[in-house]
């Protein structure tokens, strides 16, 4: 009896392990393997696309958003006459039917046939229920002020990977922070598709952040009009002008024309997208004239009466014979009627006595031949020439802005100082960036350097205010303000010599005088009805700033 | 002899009780499926409107589609101003 028993026992203890080996190897060998094949049968993953965040002027409004559109594919497979189909959608979209039924006729499970259709086309083809067509969403970035601001803006076109990519302006520089952060979530199914009630898992998508800028919509658009109108009254190959609070620093309108629409950008030329106010340089003339005279000021080397002893005459220096633009001289004149007779002479004077070392000092301080870090993709910044590469011709003419270069945004930056008791301020679009949890990070103003003290920006504001109540640019001036600015009209350098019918024609200033809530700057490159900035500049600088004074309820001092 | 069947009885007794628990509860949550599709549906549709409306209205109040109708309106520019008040003194002006 023994040894049957003990046969039987062992029988079942050796089924008993080879069930248990079976089930090691389902359950640890092969478990990984069966899992997967599990979640594919009930888990589905779904992607989620961060929405890409807003711009937004001073006011709130957006400048830049987001619009729904709707990527129209076929299936080619299930659709029986591509002719009568492709002429059908053809209307709707406005294409060539041709096209549409080439792409119907390929040997494809699917093809696309358009991107980028708007809820109307997208009502309009659903409802003629054409069995193999279906719709994609997407989310298209959207200008509701189609180009205005388009430089300061730039545009969002496609990366290497076919992902959305900001270029140029803002959507450039702060891409990162505008484009947020997809994620990929997982929802449980049953074996019929249907969603099981269970947690959607979406904290790894992380929209994209709100700016919001200085800009100021109103103003923006008031420039714009001016720039446009301006081109085509003066026969200019193009314009630019920009507006800065100087206080702070913000950029309350940037505009240049020729424009482009960023909605539609593939359909200009590529040269539209720089935004020459911080990506062209030039020579200044004689805008450059006050950041000089403030230097001398500043280093008490002359005072606004001192009298200039050379100003008889054209001034001979290394060879060169330095004019005036329009060869009258002032024997004996102050340093207040040097700015305001635009006297080259003059300023030759006082860029002499401040001497190579110092002049080249104070135009770092002024942030001349650096960027000044605008947030804006594109900025440049040409180097001053090294010291040892200054002769006195050199030191001569620098005095009143020519040999030397300058981006636009340069020189708007360096009068800030002038504008603003001595401070320069770096200059900023953006006020404020808004997280999607709705934090608030403000972007605080920041002072790059003290170029001048308070007394000499007062100083040379009064010279500037004297220059405008009576020189040449004097019929343009809105009556009964108080406004400190500058005419410049400069002559362009072509191929080793100076173009005397070509220039660039600009005004720079800034108002109320006394308590300055603006400062703009305005250049228009090679006017043709006339090559002085008094008679094309100004006048536009002076209209424009007309309007905003209005705009802000500032009422005339006198 | 007594004791183990009992403890066997009432441990087969909890399992059957949470068995039939069970079923129940996954039985009503996988209906729930179906209300959560037309949920996400709702949701989707309300979505899409607002986006819709949305661009809508931004096209609208955009400054260059106000200037547009107000220039087809007759508005035009001010050529001058009249000003009511009168400004402060430099001294109490900062």
């Amino acid at each position: 009896m023994n040894w049957r028993y003990r046969f039987i026992l062992s029988g079942f203890i050796f089924l008993f392990v080879l069930v248990l080996a079976r089930l090691f190897y389902w359950q640890v060998v092969r478990a990984d393997e069966l899992s997967v094949i599990a979640r594919n049968q009930y888990e589905r993953r779904i992607s989620l696309d961060a929405l890409r965040g807003e711009i937004k002027t001073s006011d709130n409004f957006p400048i830049a958003a987001n619009k729904l559109t709707y990527l129209l594919f076929a299936n080619p497979k299930q659709i029986k006459d591509t002719q009568k189909i492709a002429e059908k959608i053809s209307s709707v979209l406005e294409a060539d039917s041709a096209s549409i039924s080439a792409v119907l006729e390929l040997d494809k499970f699917w093809v696309s046939i358009q991107n980028d259709l708007n809820h109307d086309q997208k009502e309009k083809i659903s409802s003629m229920n054409i069995p193999g067509i279906g719709f994609e969403e997407q989310s298209s970035r959207f200008y509701p002020e189609a180009s205005m601001a388009a430089k300061l803006l730039g545009f969002v076109g496609k990366g290497e990977n076919g992902e959305s990519k900001g270029y140029f302006g803002l959507e450039g520089y702060y891409d990162r922070q505008l484009k947020g952060k997809g994620a990929e979530a997982v929802v449980i199914h049953d074996a019929l598709g249907k969603p099981i009630l269970s947690k959607l898992d979406k904290n790894n998508k992380i929209d994209g952040r709100t700016l919001v800028l200085h800009t100021d919509r109103t103003i923006q658009f008031l420039l714009d009009e001016a720039i446009k109108d301006g081109v085509k009254k003066y026969g200019a190959k193009s314009a630019m002008a920009a507006v800065m609070d100087p206080k702070t620093g913000g950029i309350l309108a940037m505009s240049s024309f020729p424009n482009f629409d960023p909605s539609n950008y593939a359909e200009y030329s590529d040269l539209f997208y720089k935004n020459p106010f911080i990506s062209d340089t030039y020579e200044p003339g004689s805008t450059f004239k006050p950041l000089i005279m403030s230097s001398a000021l500043d280093a008490g080397l002359v005072k606004a009466d001192t009298k200039c002893s050379i100003c008889s005459g054209p001034v001979s220096i290394g060879g060169y014979e330095i004019k005036t633009w329009n060869d009258k001289y002032y024997a004996g004149s102050s340093m207040t009627d040097v700015i305001m007779h635009s006297d080259n002479t003059g300023m030759v004077f006082a860029g002499q006595k401040l001497g190579l070392d110092k002049m080249v000092g104070y135009l770092q301080k002024f942030g001349i031949g650096e960027t000044t870090g605008i947030d804006l993709q594109g900025e440049v910044g040409e180097n001053l020439r090294p010291r040892d590469n200054w002769y006195p011709i050199d030191v001569a003419t620098a005095s009143f802005g020519q040999g030397i270069t300058v981006t636009p945004i340069q020189l708007l930056t360096a009068f800030s100082a002038i504008a603003n008791e001595g401070k320069r301020m770096e200059p900023h679009v953006v006020a404020k960036i808004i997280t999607a949890d709705a934090e608030e990070i403000k972007i605080k103003p920041k002072v790059l350097s003290r170029p001048i003290s308070d007394r000499a920006a007062k100083v040379i504001t009064e010279m500037m205010v004297n220059a405008v109540d009576n020189g040449e640019a004097k019929f343009a001036k809105p009556e009964g303000y108080r406004i400190a600015g500058k005419t410049g009209t400069a002559q362009i350098p072509v191929a080793g010599h100076y173009d005397p019918t070509k220039t660039i024609a600009s005004f720079i200033g800034f108002a109320p005088a006394d308590d300055p809530k603006f400062l703009m700057l305005v250049i228009f490159d090679r006017p043709t009805s006339s090559i002085y900035g008094a008679e094309t500049a100004a006048p536009v600088f002076f209209s424009v700033a007309q309007k905003i004074l209005t705009y802000y309820g500032i009422t005339p001092t006198n | 002899m007594k004791k183990p069947i009992f403890i066997i009885s009432i441990i087969f007794s909890i399992i059957v009780v949470l068995t039939i628990v069970r079923v129940g509860v996954e039985n009503n949550v996988s209906t729930t499926g179906v209300e959560l599709v037309k949920l996400e549906e709702s949701l989707s549709s309300y979505r899409k409107a607002n986006a819709i409306l949305k661009e809508r209205y931004l096209k609208e109040a955009s400054l260059i589609e106000v200037s547009k109708k107000a220039s087809s309106s007759g508005f035009v520019d001010a050529k001058s101003h009249v000003y009511l008040t009168e400004p402060l003194p430099i001294a109490l002006g900062r």
